[in-house]
């Protein structure tokens, strides 16, 4: 099937060209939700929920950029809201998370982590400094974008960020010393 | 600023793919197959629908045929009875007990075919229709020989006298300590009546009320003599269960915040069953439960026990939190605003980026915060709870450092606290 033959199966709910737009992108879908969620079993949530909305609303997409981005924004919609719905964790924040920024400047080698490292580490962040961070770094969007993407003010989406680039770079640090220790 | 965090994590994760197994797929397809469905399309009007559709009439159809077959049916043992119950009502005078235990099998049985009957109404052909009336009578019949075969049983075989017919009924034959039970002799004025109720306890009233507080099987026999002299005695049998015993406890020595579990230990004794509730409308039947409030406040906190005889006992704990949810704590560093002084006012709610020191407590009566520089200034004081240092003083923002605070107040219960710490005022 021809990725024009799927869009108008799953717009007429065919149950193949679904299962095939499914086999095809679930798995990179999945690994965005994956950044966005504090475990896998959230991200496999919040995936069901991204694919119900692709779903429905496929009819929505004009052939306009890829296909694959299309999904990608939809997921991160998702996420985004996901995330609004269980805003009352946001405020929970660890006072041991208050590291100061200026701690350690000195770039990661690539090959000391792996990406379920990397998943494991952004899941143990507190959901507002996640959802900053991946907006920002990965998803490209400027703090402005954020802070009306997520109805918080710029300075807060900064502010976040920053504290979440030191939490991570903290916790990066503390993995690559276990990791030396290991190949000792 | 070095990207080396950032360009690590874009690469490892951009266009990361993870390995979707197929037992999501399949909870997944399932999910996505029920939403459309309740999603109405006629475009994808299809056999589910027309199945829904045709089941949904059928119901309708066997409810409407049922409700006037119950109604065709509720008449016609009328005028029967009389003549029933007159041939059994002989029955059990001839054979004895055996024959009209025998037909109050017969009774059960006839009430459960006649309700087995109900749903196939709308198709019962009218052979069916008269098999239904013949069993009601039979039922009808049937009560009236029960009647009869109680008070042949009440009889007692240590009866003297062929005359008397007596009797000893109980309002109740079990039930929970303490009992209250109205016995009733079906004997005449003119006699002699004596109870003992089997518990040591006696009376000579003819429909005496008794109370038992003591759980055990009790026999209560009633003795009768005439004017002539002759005795007759009938007993009966009560039983008194022992109630069960509520009672649970609470681990009483931390203080309970927002969202922390309350772990129930249930200390009742005797009880086999439980329900719980919580005083905000949740409700739980395991022994020792574990709840989180949605919001700290004082609730009435039930405890309902059953045993295996179905005796209850219950306890109710009224605001069970009320000397609990009561605390002070203060953060060790916060971040002022560099834009100028706040005010110090703060929300709970906003103040994520901890731009004012301020302290996260409950239940609080009065309060004095005290802050000193370490050369012992003294650059903020407040009595107000909800004023908290923005870290500024005469309109300054005070330097990046350890301060001293020092707060001395009361809970609401009256309970004194004075406690003293630093804070470290960051500037990044």
């Amino acid at each position: 099937m021809s990725e024009q033959h799927i869009i108008d199966g799953c717009i007429r709910h065919n149950r193949k060209a679904q299962q095939a737009l499914w086999n095809q992108h679930s798995g990179y879908l999945l690994g965005i939700c994956m950044r966005y969620a504090t475990d896998r079993p959230e991200a496999e949530d919040m995936l069901q929920e991204a694919f119900l909305k692709i779903f429905f609303n496929i009819g929505e997409y004009e052939g306009k950029g890829s296909l694959r981005a299309w999904l990608r924004k939809v997921t991160v919609n998702t996420a985004i809201t996901y995330w609004h719905r269980n805003l009352k964790h946001k405020h929970q924040v660890d006072i041991e998370e208050y590291v100061s920024t200026e701690a350690g400047t000195a770039g990661f080698e690539e090959d000391f982590c792996n990406a379920e490292d990397l998943y494991r580490v952004l899941g143990e962040l507190s959901p507002g400094y996640r959802m900053v961070f991946n907006l920002y770094t990965i998803e490209g969007y400027k703090h402005h974008e954020i802070a009306e993407m997520l109805g918080i003010d710029v300075n807060t989406s900064k502010s976040q960020y920053s504290r979440a680039r030191a939490v991570l770079r903290k916790k990066l640090e503390d993995l690559a010393r276990m990791k030396g220790k290991f190949i000792q | 600023m070095d990207n080396g965090l950032e360009n690590l994590f874009r690469n490892k994760l951009e266009e990361n793919e993870m390995v979707t197994g197929s037992d999501l797929k399949d909870r997944f397809m399932r999910r996505l197959g029920r939403r459309e469905f309740f999603r109405f399309n006629l475009l994808r009007f299809n056999i589910y629908y027309l199945t829904a559709a045709v089941t949904v009439l059928t119901v309708a159809g066997v409810i409407l045929f049922s409700d006037s077959g119950t109604d065709s049916s509720s008449f016609v043992p009328e005028g029967q009875p009389e003549y029933t119950a007159e041939t059994t009502a002989n029955q059990p005078a001839e054979d004895g007990p055996e024959v009209s235990s025998a037909t109050e099998g017969d009774r059960h049985d006839a009430v459960k075919q006649s309700t087995g009957d109900e749903p196939g109404t709308g198709t019962e052909s009218p052979a069916a229709e008269q098999r239904r009336e013949t069993e009601l009578i039979s039922s009808v019949s049937a009560a009236e020989s029960i009647t009869v075969s109680t008070i042949r049983r009440a009889q007692t075989p240590a009866m003297t006298s062929p005359v008397m017919v007596l009797s000893a009924d109980a309002s109740v034959s079990s039930g929970c300590v303490p009992l209250h039970v109205t016995f009733t002799s079906a004997a005449g004025d003119d006699v002699k009546t004596t109870w003992s109720f089997g518990d040591g306890g006696t009376s000579s009233l003819r429909n005496p009320d008794y109370i038992y507080d003591v759980p055990g099987t009790f026999r209560v026999t009633l003795t009768v003599t005439d004017s002539r002299g002759r005795i007759s005695t009938a007993s009966t049998v009560i039983e008194v269960s022992d109630r069960p015993v509520a009672s649970f406890a609470i681990d009483k020595d931390r203080s309970f915040e927002e969202g922390d579990k309350v772990h129930f230990t249930n200390l009742s004794k005797g009880a086999v069953d439980y329900l719980w509730d919580f005083g905000d409308g949740t409700f739980s039947t395991l022994s020792d439960p574990s709840y989180r409030y949605g919001q700290m406040g004082n609730y009435d906190v039930k405890l309902v026990a059953w045993s295996a005889e179905g005796c209850a006992d219950s306890i109710t704990v009224s605001d069970l939190f009320a000397d609990m949810g009561m605390y002070i704590r203060f953060p060790n560093a916060f971040v002022p605003n560099r834009g100028g002084p706040t005010g110090g006012y703060y929300n709970q709610r906003t103040d994520e980026e901890s731009q004012v020191f301020h302290p996260v407590a409950s239940g609080i009566a009065s309060y004095n915060l005290k802050i000193y520089s370490k050369a012992g200034l003294l650059v903020f004081e407040s009595n107000d709870i909800e004023l908290g240092w923005d870290g500024y003083h005469r309109g300054g923002l005070c330097a990046p450092g350890v301060y001293v605070w020092k707060v001395r107040g009361t809970y609401r219960n009256g309970q004194q606290f004075i406690m003293a710490g630093d804070v470290t005022l960051l500037n990044y």
